[in-house]
């Protein structure tokens, strides 16, 4: 056997090959691999090479292979043992059910095909639980025989067991809703649980009880009683049921006596241990605990214990349900018999009151007729309240009777629309008096409707007696019409209407809206709910339609004939009572809901011990208010009655009586709310009140006594006991009053705002001034801080705390004065100045605070205006230009007014406004159509002129360079933009206009400037080896006069010049401009540096504003760097030698242009060394304010000399870079630099002869480089090379063109050859000496990096100088 | 137009043969070198042929091929101009150099 024989039949089988490999195949039936037939080593490399799971068994004893996959899935720690091995000892624990099978296939040559076999594996030290589908196959030997098989398998072990569960969690979460009692759920959860017995072979549910111990609750798999399964569970028992009790799960080892003879479910052998799991209960001890015996051939895996838990998570939420439910269905019940008994006592308590009633009403009605007018007044009143009370009590008995269904009905078919009309008719006079119109519309209807008279009667009149309670204003409308098969009819009126919230509860008994506006408080809250009970008695709906503070309509249907109703109610016709019987008691309440209209006879006083009190009477019961006026004016007090509260405390504001005396129970305000309010006004503090109560008891007494009422009296009281309360009630005020009265006035009267706060700084006294600045009135007393006056704390922060830091200083100083903003209660903005002391109340001895302050918001605003006129005065003149001034004044403007944003937009008549804004977001597009309207509304409205518009914003035209501009301040919250505002708008607006004007005349100046220095500016085309810049001064943006310039000589030497004219902006640029072409004539003709001078003095002599220009001229050969050079004045250039040593070129120096022009002007000369670099500069770049000009120049020369191996065109950015002032140039710069020798550019094509005139002029360059010749020698092998390789491309691409270029820096040298050919890989085929040339560049240089792209390639290449 | 370049056949006192170049050699005129270096070493029977660079200013590898396609037939004398690039090339492990 060879091992190469053995490694090629499994080399495709990594791990497992290598493992198959290492098997001694010769003690096996197989042999050595290397003998094996072709079709065994096919067979094996199929297998090892599929990612499917397979194995094969072969030859006489099926000797076991299988693949990667297999290992994977299903060999467990069988692996690597089972390689080599006989099949039948590999799967020795399944033989029995694949044996048979594999027997099949090597007799028969069939396949075979399982899906999802249940096999007990030994893979994981355990008999396991798995599924697999597989199929088997021959496989024949070289001569055809059937000599092993190969089975492809997929293990679903997973699957198979997922599904299961999942079944199982499926099952128990079905259909709760049917499931009514825990012990249904319990019981429905056991039926689901024990139809998997694999999973759960058996399971106990314990529930808690109260005792601590677990009651068994129900069980699957297993009997009740069972040893494993005891009834009661306690601690220290069977089950650990500690764990569960602290919510947590247990693994129990079933061992023990107990756990002999356990029931297995579905498995042969018992389950050798159970899971214990609580069953939760949301933020509460465990109902209980779920045990579930666990599949032994299974391991407890997350998967496993996951489905336990939330097999027991779903028995807790059945748990969980059940018991909600029954609590719900317990308390329902309770709720239903606690409804029957209220009807029942209703029902007794109504029957009770009727017989004293009778009682009282046939003597009264026979009384009537007999009575002395005298007292014919107090009778009138027995007889109304006794109808009154008997209504209530019929109400009652009617409804309660409903309820029992004991409501004999008798229906018989009525002409609806008149008996209506005729109930209607009975309210007209009480409607009418009320001041409301009352309209009847009941035209005949086709058929009559069969109601019961005396109950239709009810209706109809619970309606409008209820439309009439609540409308104040409008009218009543009722009205009959026929509408498919029904009578309907309706009753509308203009009333208060019913709050939607309000609306479901409408028909709901005893149910009353609170705080209605209505005429009177009395009512029992049954009279919608009896009308609805009434009209299902008949068999029609009502229904109602509100709108809250317009109105509410009543509809009612009932449907025509007789066929809904119960056949032996219904009668004939009797055509009896033509008018209502019961209607009485409705309309005489109703009437006196109403004004009396002077009815209350005038009495005379009778005389009083003392004097007379002026008592101010509430209540909303016409009759208890006359009982209570008569009385107490025949006791000779002065009596004002009202009907509600509201009434009361105008009435009290208005003239403070001596005494009030209130109902408990009133509409519209009641007598609590009537008490607090009276204590909260300073006016009324002192004034006593009397409560009077129908509701008995303790706590109702405390109540009114706590809300600060002087005196409580109970329903009834006998009239003596009223008198006596109220002189001593009066008596006790007029003597603590006296003094309180004059101090009243007297604050009263003063002209400032008058204030007392307590130690927590709640206001709780003011006077009328403080009203009138302030909006707030006494009212709203006492006002807690923060006080509603205080700025918003969102909108307007800085207002907020400048008040709170007021109040801070309110609160803690002894004394104190300050001013601040505050919002008068309509929203405006008010100043006010207050100053405050402290100190002690007599009566009660604490510290209170008094202040006064008044309104200074007009000296405020002066004060801000001419502050906002200087700021906005001082941004324009900080603006360098248009935009910039007016970013700056929109800023200023939405800082003034804490606008959401501030926006500008020029319109110069054509199409779409430049747009500005304070958001920079903003663009005009995107402003809504109502803003853009708005604004080009104010374009064509006259400027100047703020406009405000409500809730949004203000803006204003004014006069724009560029056309008209519209400003908007979008304030956007509801801060109103009031007069001040305007007119402070109006006032920036024209400075803002003036400011504008006056930097765009100076913006035009400076672009032109700007636009010439530009145009006059040295050449375009520099020659090499030089960079320039130029720089205008920053801030604020100026041009000015200097300038560079190099002029190409006719000999190819280069004219140089720098130079700075006195002045900025246009002036100056445009003599600059004619002294540089001056200059630039001149040295054209050869006339030298010098003489150049000379020429230009001459002619700045001549030239306004050209006198005293300073100008740097020299004549540079670049081939030597021989320089001659004169200076008019100007700051000496800097030379920085390759070793950094520097010169000044401070020679040949005179005074600046036309000065003396007559007198000579010197020369200079300088020999630039090599690699040395020459800075040329203008006074901008050193000159800085207290700092001599030295100081400047040495900067400059360590820029350079720092700088002396950087690129020049990198360098004159780092000179400006290093230079610049913090705040940017503040006088304009140009800068020259020029670096002895300039770079070496030759272009030529690509063909070898040209190489060695490149070569000689590259000696040539290098040599005035100043490079040693070694170095020069290295560099022309690297670049011969390169250009070697060039040429050979552009053989291939005919025409081709080679440009190098070297450029020199203090201790740098950089070639780059480029070409448009394809660079060449070397290859060794080609030429096998070609590829030196890459590593002879390399050799030489220390930087070589080649570059190639579709145009071509360049070789770019480094070299350091060696000093 | 090649670059200038001059070949000298001659013979060392001793009778090794030698090839004398002058001037500059590139990929212009290597193959001129190239042939005049076969021609000299197929021509004599001695074992080595002397080529003598001492009066090259310049040679590239297009040049420096040619002495390597020989090496092993050849020494070299050169100057200090073109001793670091035969020492860089390797040629010198190769072949005998002289004048390093």
């Amino acid at each position: 056997m060879s091992g190469t024989a053995a490694a090629d039949v499994f080399a495709a089988g990594g791990d497992v090959g290598r493992d198959l490999a290492a098997v001694d195949w010769t003690q096996t039936p197989l042999g050595p691999p290397g003998a094996w037939p072709q079709s065994l080593r096919t067979a094996v490399s199929i297998l090892l090479a599929s990612r499917f799971p397979m194995w094969m068994a072969w030859g006489p004893e099926l000797t076991f292979f299988c693949n990667a996959a297999y290992r994977r899935d299903t060999l467990g720690r069988k692996y690597p043992w089972a390689l080599g091995r006989s099949a039948n000892e590999v799967w020795k624990e399944i033989w029995g059910d694949i044996g048979p099978r594999i027997e099949n296939v090597l007799s028969t040559g069939e396949a075979t095909w399982d899906e999802g076999l249940l096999l007990f594996l030994e893979r994981s030290g355990y008999p396991e639980e798995t599924y697999h589908t597989f199929s088997y196959s021959p496989l024949r030997d070289d001569d055809g025989e059937l000599v092993g098989m190969l089975c492809v398998v997929s293990e679903e072990t997973d699957r198979v067991i997922g599904e299961r569960r999942m079944a199982t969690l499926r099952d128990i979460g079905s259909d709760p809703s049917v499931i009514r009692t825990e012990q249904e759920m319990l019981a429905f959860t056991a039926q689901q649980l024990g139809k998997n017995l694999k999973d759960l072979p058996f399971t106990l549910t314990y529930l808690f009880a109260e005792d601590g111990r677990a009651l068994l609750a129900s069980s699957t798999g297993i009997a009740a009683g069972h040893p494993a399964a005891p009834i009661i569970g306690e601690a220290g028992g069977v089950w650990p049921i500690e764990g569960p009790v602290r919510h947590e799960s247990a693994l129990v080892e079933l061992t023990g006596p107990a756990f002999e003879a356990l029931p297995g479910g579905d498995w042969p052998e018992p389950p050798s241990q159970a899971l214990l799991v609580p069953l939760l209960r949301q933020g509460g001890a465990p109902y209980g605990f779920l045990v579930a015996a666990l599949n032994r051939y299974r391991p407890l895996d997350e998967s496993y214990r996951g489905f336990v838990e939330l097999t027991a998570g779903h028995v807790a939420a059945g748990i969980a349900s059940a018991r909600s439910y029954r609590a719900q269905q317990r308390r329902a019940e309770e709720l239903a018999e606690l409804d029957r008994a209220k009807t029942t006592f209703f029902s007794n308590i109504s029957h009770e009151f009727r017989t004293p009633l009778t009682l009282i009403m046939g003597p009264l009605e026979e009384l009537r007729g007999r009575v002395d007018p005298a007292l014919r007044e107090e009778v009138e009143v027995m007889r109304r309240n006794g109808l009154r009370l008997g209504k209530l009590v019929n109400a009652l008995l009617d409804f309660s009777r409903l309820e029992a269904g004991r409501m004999q009905a008798r229906y018989e078919p009525v002409d609806l629309a008149a008996t209506t009309a005729e109930l209607a008719s009975v309210f007209r006079s009480a409607v009418e008096r009320a001041g409301l119109t009352f309209e009847v519309d009941c035209p005949p209807l086709p058929e009559p409707v069969f109601v019961d008279r005396g109950m239709w009667e009810k209706v109809v009149l619970n309606l409008l007696s209820n439309a009439l309670k609540f409308t104040f204003d409008g009218g009543i409308r009722v009205s009959v019409r026929a509408d498919h098969g029904n009578a309907v009819v309706t009753v509308a009126d203009t009333g208060v209407g019913v709050p939607q919230e309000e609306m479901p509860r409408l028909f709901e008994r005893f149910h009353r809206i609170e705080n209605a506006r209505s005429r009177s408080n009395e009512g029992s809250g049954i009279g919608l709910a009896m009308v609805k009970e009434l009209i299902l008695l008949h068999g029609g709906t009502v229904g109602a339609e509100s709108t809250h503070g317009e109105g509410t309509t009543f509809t009612i249907r009932l449907p025509f004939g007789a066929a809904h109703l119960p056949a032996d109610a219904v009668a004939g016709s009797s055509g009896v009572p033509a008018f209502p019987s019961g209607a009485d008691p409705f309309v005489q309440e109703a009437l006196r809901w109403l004004p009396s209209g002077g009815e209350v006879p005038v009495e005379v006083p009778a005389p009083v011990a003392g004097d007379p009190a002026r008592v101010l009477v509430a209540d909303d019961n016409a009759d208890m208010r006359d009982y209570l006026a008569r009385l107490l004016r025949s006791a000779g007090h002065l009596v004002t009655a009202v009907g509600d509260g509201r009434q009361a405390l105008d009435a009290a504001r208005a003239d403070a009586p001596d005494l009030v005396i209130s109902d408990v129970m009133m509409p519209v305000m009641d007598g609590l709310e009537l008490v607090a309010a009276l204590r909260a006004d300073s006016r009324t503090v002192g004034v006593p009140v009397l409560l009077l109560s129908a509701r008995a008891g303790q706590e109702a007494a405390i109540e009114g006594l706590e809300a600060g009422a002087d005196d409580y009296l109970f329903k009834p009281f006998s009239a003596a006991e009223l008198l006596a309360r109220v002189r001593a009630n009066v008596e006790l005020a007029r003597l603590r009053n006296h003094h309180t009265r004059w101090r009243t006035a007297l604050v009263e009267q003063l002209q400032e705002a008058f204030f007392v706060c307590d130690a927590e700084g709640s206001v709780i006294e003011i006077n009328k001034a403080f009203t009138d600045i302030l909006g707030y009135g006494q009212e709203g007393l006492p006002y807690r801080p923060v006080h509603p006056w205080w700025p918003d704390a969102a909108s307007d922060a800085d207002a907020h705390a400048e008040v709170s830091d007021a109040f801070d200083l309110l609160t803690t100083h002894q004394h104190g004065t300050y001013t601040i903003p505050v919002t008068h209660r309509d929203g405006h903005r008010l100043w006010v100045a207050a100053a405050f002391t402290q100190v002690r109340d007599p009566d009660s001895g604490q510290q209170v605070i008094v202040g006064t302050f008044r309104d200074v918001t007009d000296e405020h605003y002066a004060i801000q205006r001419e502050s906002a006129v200087a700021s906005l005065s001082l941004r324009l003149s900080q603006a360098d230009d248009l935009p910039g001034a007016l970013g700056g004044a929109l800023a200023e403007l939405r800082g003034l007014w804490h606008a959401g944003y501030v926006s500008a937009a020029v319109f110069d008549g054509s199409g779409a406004p430049a747009f500005h804004a304070t958001d920079e977001e903003l663009t005009w597009e995107a402003l809504p159509q109502a803003r853009r309207d708005s604004m080009a509304a104010l374009r064509d409205g006259p400027p100047l002129t703020a406009v405000s518009e409500q809730l949004a914003g203000a803006g204003i035209a004014l006069a724009h360079p560029d056309g008209t501009m519209v400003v908007w301040l979008e304030l956007g919250d509801r801060r109103p933009f009031t007069e001040q505002d305007e007119t402070l708008l109006a006032l920036l607006a024209g400075h803002l206009g003036q400011g504008l004007r006056r930097v765009h005349q100076i913006d035009q100046q400076r672009e032109t400037a700007l636009a010439l220095q530009r145009a006059i500016l040295g050449p375009a085309q520099l020659p090499a080896g030089f960079a320039v810049r130029y720089e205008p001064a920053t801030r604020p943006l100026k041009v000015g006069g200097d300038w560079y310039d190099t002029v190409t000589l006719p000999d190819g030497r280069i004219g140089i010049v720098v130079g700075d004219c006195v002045g900025h902006g246009l002036p100056a640029a445009t003599v600059m401009g004619q002294l540089r072409s001056a200059c630039r004539a001149l040295l054209l003709q050869d006339t030298g540096p010098a003489r150049t001078l000379t020429a230009l003095d001459r002619f700045a002599a001549l030239l306004p504003g050209a006198t005293c220009a300073t100008v740097f001229c020299g004549v540079l050969d670049p081939a030597t760097g021989h320089l001659v050079y004169s200076s008019a004045g100007h700051p000496p250039p800097i030379a920085a030698h390759a070793d950094g040593t520097i010169e000044l070129l401070d020679r040949g120096r005179s005074r600046p242009l036309a000065i003396r022009p007559q007198m000579e002007r010197v020369e200079a000369e300088y020999r630039m060394p090599p690699r040395a670099t020459l800075l040329l500069y203008t006074d901008g770049l050193v000159e800085r304010r207290r700092q001599p000009l030295t100081a400047g120049i040495e900067a400059a020369t360590d820029a350079v000399r720092l700088g002396r191996s950087t690129p020049i065109d990198d360098l004159a950015d780092e000179v400006m870079d290093r230079l610049a002032p913090a705040g940017g140039y503040d006088d304009d710069v140009a800068l020259l630099i020029y670096r002895q020798p300039g770079p070496l550019e030759l272009e030529f094509p690509a063909e070898a002869s040209r190489l060695a005139p490149v070569r000689s002029a590259l000696r040539g360059w290098l040599e005035r480089c100043a490079i040693d010749p070694v170095t020069i020698q290295n560099v022309l092998v690297a670049a011969g090379e390169a250009c070697a390789n060039a040429i050979e491309h552009g053989h291939r691409d005919r025409g081709g063109q080679i440009r190098l270029r070297a450029i020199a820096t203090a201790e740098d040298l950089r070639l780059t050859v480029v070409d448009n050919g394809q660079w060449r890989t070397p290859r060794e085929a080609d030429n096998p000496y070609r590829g030196r040339g890459l590593m002879l560049m390399r050799a030489f240089m220390h930087h070589v990096t080649v570059t190639t792209g579709i145009a071509g390639t360049t070789i770019d290449m480094q070299a350091r100088i060696v000093p | 137009m090649t670059t200038a370049l001059q070949l000298t056949n001659g013979q060392r006192p001793d009778g090794v043969p030698v090839l004398a170049a002058a001037g500059e050699i590139d990929m212009s005129n290597a193959d001129r070198f190239a042939s005049a270096l076969e021609a000299a070493v197929s021509g004599s029977d001695a074992a080595l042929l002397l080529v003598d660079l001492t009066a090259v200013e310049y040679l590239d590898s297009a040049g420096l091929a040619t002495l390597f396609r020989h090496a092993d037939r050849i020494e070299v004398v050169t100057g200090p101009l073109l001793a670091p690039l035969l020492n860089v090339s390797g040629l010198a492990e190769l072949t005998t150099v002289r004048g390093l």
